[in-house]
């Protein structure tokens, strides 16, 4: 809902200029100054963010932020995302970034709201505006002889106010509602099934779209005969443009079977690289790599080394698999463009319809509906699908994509191979590291998120290679990060083994990084690493990892029976500074590893050519309720600390850890995932 | 034919291979009940027929004519959440909500016919569907505390 349609006037609006980082970057030039925050006559308060809400709770998070910095109840914020007819201009809801940068803009503009209405109550009240405060929704003086509501402040009113450099936020010790668990404010919606996504999405006189799909990536269209599908009862048009076929129809079931009355006859690609002989063929494919960090001197580091270590390591594509399959909903008013979507950066979709169409950026409004799931994907296509089929048509039409365009169709986690070279001295300590990366995909800088080493060593190179993708690669929850944490820290076990050392003492051994240390310190404490006890089939692993500002280790027991893998437990140290919320970021670092969990024990998209071969939940396996760990979170982050990353850092290191253990159990190392115990 | 939907009784006009999903979500305009697999695979479309938890997206609409049809929307007692609800609030046994429904109906179907569940057999009961936010936890701790069992907590 806009804040124009509300029977009560805005009667003071906060601008500001929005952020992308904490600090301003003299090398991104400032957004246009926006309006960040409304408060209406009834004392009714709506802030607006580009950020969007995928299940990651940043609509509650904001809300709390700016509850707590004007004093009121969290249900009297409502919030307005990602619609970039109203909201400030963002750059996509991405790096588990939002609540340590929008978060604290928006702050920063209730602590303006609320420093203004004290001015207004002094003025009113003729007192000193130092002599006052707020609290719960009113201005009272700090001896309690005068008190005012916020709506009678604001009442007639319509004042303008720019966030001034300095304002000053509310310090950890006076918040009333960061940093305390708290129901969701859209909790109720989410179990009633009020909640609306994309996929949901009705407006006037709309019609359904279905898009005819190649069977593999970089098949073209040679002939075609729709004839049959012209024919379907409910169908208004076959829409073909190119090797662009798809068909609109009154119902969506009608344009399904239509699509599939339409006969094709496809030129494919020859490719012979499928999901067997990938991982050798991302190095040979792969363009020269980028050295992001040399220190040191490696060679003469090796020659006098008392040990070596080098292994290869692999991780296969995997599917985003959110619940929620790409819809969008487009709808044309002459020139003007309106796009009801799922898409994480709203103006970014904005921007990309309008080049696509030639329409100036002002024609193209993007609406984003609730997200059912998106760790780093939706279809990026779906919105330009349904545009152009709105436009041959000339009404609004929505194309919602059915579970196996989803799998086939929407973009994977690259597939990455990697080469680790390591050297420790006599006395356990890394001399030297040698890490090159080759992930799948023209995007080199995807792969270089967490390749970096957190240990101590002098002699280092880390160089990360693009490699050429036969699947479309896209983001994932910390996408890099998670891939790259695999091979160093599954490594980092394979030296301790080697060394006949305690992973954990070993690790201590080579880390210096105080926030890292205490988050290992943490978990293994109240994981009992140092008194677990070796029984068959039972094994125990570790691993640590740094993501998105933040920091954490994690202790894992599995039981291998049967050739399978069952994780028991996760133990878990997390620093991620000032915890706004702690139950939505143990929820979020929750569903990051049991996510990192099924890329650790089932999930790898399985292709030959360009086809995918498992475009099902049936043939992929995905976590379920019977495979779910004990997990425990231990937040050991300082409040005084800038919040950083809750929604990602959770993954990077569960695979190896899992890696590990079931190698303490087994005995046999694992290199690739999924992992296949051998006893 | 004839549906009978949340306590309603309609007559809809509908081609009988269709699936009562489609019905429900394109017909009546309820979109609380959600597509996500079509293949019974995820349990993101589950509705109670008869008391029983059903997965919608592969069920005929014709097999569901005459019998007591319930979804999300009908679950609560007007203002008055079910138990279930109630308990998924409390725990935020969700993040992006899309697979909520069809855990909430499939939970209601199981405490409905075995008021104190072991956690082996609400695991068993909710096995069939994917919660990809990875819920898990806290689903498990809210259909138990909405049970007989976790109803002193």
């Amino acid at each position: 809902m806009s804040p124009h349609e509300s029977p009560h006037e805005v009667a003071l609006t906060v601008i500001g200029t929005p952020r992308w980082s904490l600090e301003p970057d003299p090398r991104t030039p400032p957004g246009d100054p926006a309006t960040l925050l409304t408060i209406n006559d009834d004392g009714v308060i709506t802030a607006f963010s580009g950020k969007v809400e995928y299940g990651q709770g940043i609509r509650n998070g904001f809300a709390m932020a700016i509850a707590d910095e004007l004093d009121v109840a969290v249900d009297s914020v409502r919030m307005i995302l990602g619609d970039t007819n109203l909201v400030p201009q963002d750059r996509g809801t991405t790096g588990s970034a939002s609540t340590r940068t929008v978060g604290i803009q928006l702050r920063r503009a209730a602590a303006t709201a609320r420093l203004t209405l004290i001015d207004l109550a002094a003025t009113r009240l003729e007192v000193g505006a130092s002599s006052l405060k707020t609290l719960a929704g009113r201005v009272v003086s700090e001896d309690g002889s005068h008190c005012v509501e916020y709506a009678d402040l604001l009442s007639g009113q319509m004042l303008s106010v720019n966030i001034p450099d300095l304002v000053e936020v509310k310090a950890v010790d006076e918040f009333q509602l960061m940093g305390r668990p708290a129901r969701r404010i859209d909790a109720i919606s989410r179990v009633t099934g009020g909640a609306r996504y994309a996929q949901d999405v009705v407006v006037p006189g709309m019609l359904y779209g279905k898009i005819l799909r190649p069977p593999s990536y970089g098949a073209k269209l040679v002939q075609v005969d729709t004839a049959r599908a012209e024919q379907v009862s409910g169908v208004v048009s076959v829409v073909k443009d190119g090797d662009f076929v798809g068909v609109v129809a009154d119902r969506e079931d009608a344009a399904e079977y239509a699509v599939e009355a339409i006969r094709a006859r496809w030129d494919e690609n020859r490719d012979t690289v499928s999901d067997w002989n990938i991982p050798a063929l991302l190095k040979e494919r792969a363009e020269e790599p980028t050295t992001l960090r040399e220190d040191g001197d490696l060679s003469s580091a090796f020659f006098s080394a008392a040990r070596v270590f080098e292994n290869t390591y692999y991780v296969p594509y995997v599917s985003n698999a959110q619940m929620e399959p790409s819809a969008s909903v487009a709808q044309w008013d002459d020139n003007h463009l309106t796009v009801w979507c799922a898409h994480r950066g709203p103006f970014a979709e904005r921007d990309n319809l309008a080049a696509i169409f030639g329409l100036d950026t002002s024609a193209v409004r993007v609406i984003t509906a609730e997200i059912g799931g998106s760790f780093g994907t939706k279809t990026p296509t779906v919105s330009h699908e349904a545009a152009r089929l709105a436009k041959a048509v000339n009404a609004p039409v929505r194309v919602s994509y059915d579970r196996a365009e989803e799998f086939g169709w929407s973009t994977v986690r690259p597939a990455a191979t990697f080469e680790v070279k390591s050297a420790v001295d006599a006395g356990g300590k890394i001399v030297a590291w040698d890490y090159t990366a080759f992930h799948a995909g023209e995007n080199a800088f995807r792969g270089q998120r967490g390749a970096d080493t957190p240990y101590d060593v002098d002699n280092v190179r880390i160089a990360v290679a693009a490699s050429e993708s036969p699947l479309q690669s896209g983001s994932y929850r910390s996408l890099g990060g998670a891939t790259n944490h695999f091979a160093r820290e599954v490594h980092m076990d394979e030296i301790a083994i080697g060394l006949g050392l305690d992973p954990l003492e070993f690790r201590l051994r080579n880390l210096s990084h105080a926030r890292l240390r205490a988050c290992l310190v943490a978990a293994s404490k109240t994981f009992g690493w140092a008194s677990r006890e070796k029984k068959p089939g039972v094994g125990f692993g570790l691993a640590i990892g740094y993501d998105a500002g933040s920091f954490t280790a994690q202790c894992v027991e599995v039981l291998v029976e049967n050739r399978e893998a069952r994780v028991i437990r996760v133990m878990v140290g997390f620093d991620c500074g000032l915890v706004v919320n702690p139950d939505g970021a143990r929820n979020q670092i929750e569903g990051s590893i049991v996510m990192g969990m099924g890329t650790a024990l089932w999930e790898a998209v399985e292709f030959d050519g360009g086809r995918v071969l498992n475009a099902g939940f049936a043939r992929y396996r995905v976590p379920r309720i019977t495979d779910t760990p004990e997990i425990e979170v231990v937040f050991t982050g300082d409040d005084d600390m800038p919040s950083s990353g809750a929604g990602e850092p959770g993954i990077v290191p569960i695979a190896a850890a899992i890696a590990n253990a079931v190698r303490d159990a087994t005995g046999t190392a694992i290199e690739e995932l999924p992992i296949v115990p051998r006893l | 034919m004839h549906l009978k939907v949340n306590d309603e009784s309609l007559e809809v006009a509908v081609d009988a291979e269709r699936t009562l999903l489609s019905v429900l979500r394109h017909e009546l305009g309820l979109m609380g009940t959600k597509y996500g697999c079509g293949e019974g695979n995820c349990g993101a479309c589950t509705v109670l027929i008869d008391g029983e938890a059903t997965r919608s997206c592969i069920t005929p609409v014709t097999s569901a004519g005459g019998r007591e049809i319930t979804t999300i929307e009908g679950l609560a007692n007007g203002d008055e959440l079910h138990p279930v609800q109630e308990a998924f609030v409390e725990h935020t046994a969700f993040q992006c909500a899309y697979c909520t429904s069809g855990f909430i109906m499939s939970s209601a179907a199981l405490l409905d016919r075995n008021p104190s569940p072991s956690d082996a057999q609400i695991q068993s009961a909710l096995s069939g569907h994917i919660c990809r936010c990875g819920a898990y936890g806290r689903i498990l701790k809210a259909v138990k505390s909405a049970s007989g069992e976790g109803g002193a907590e």
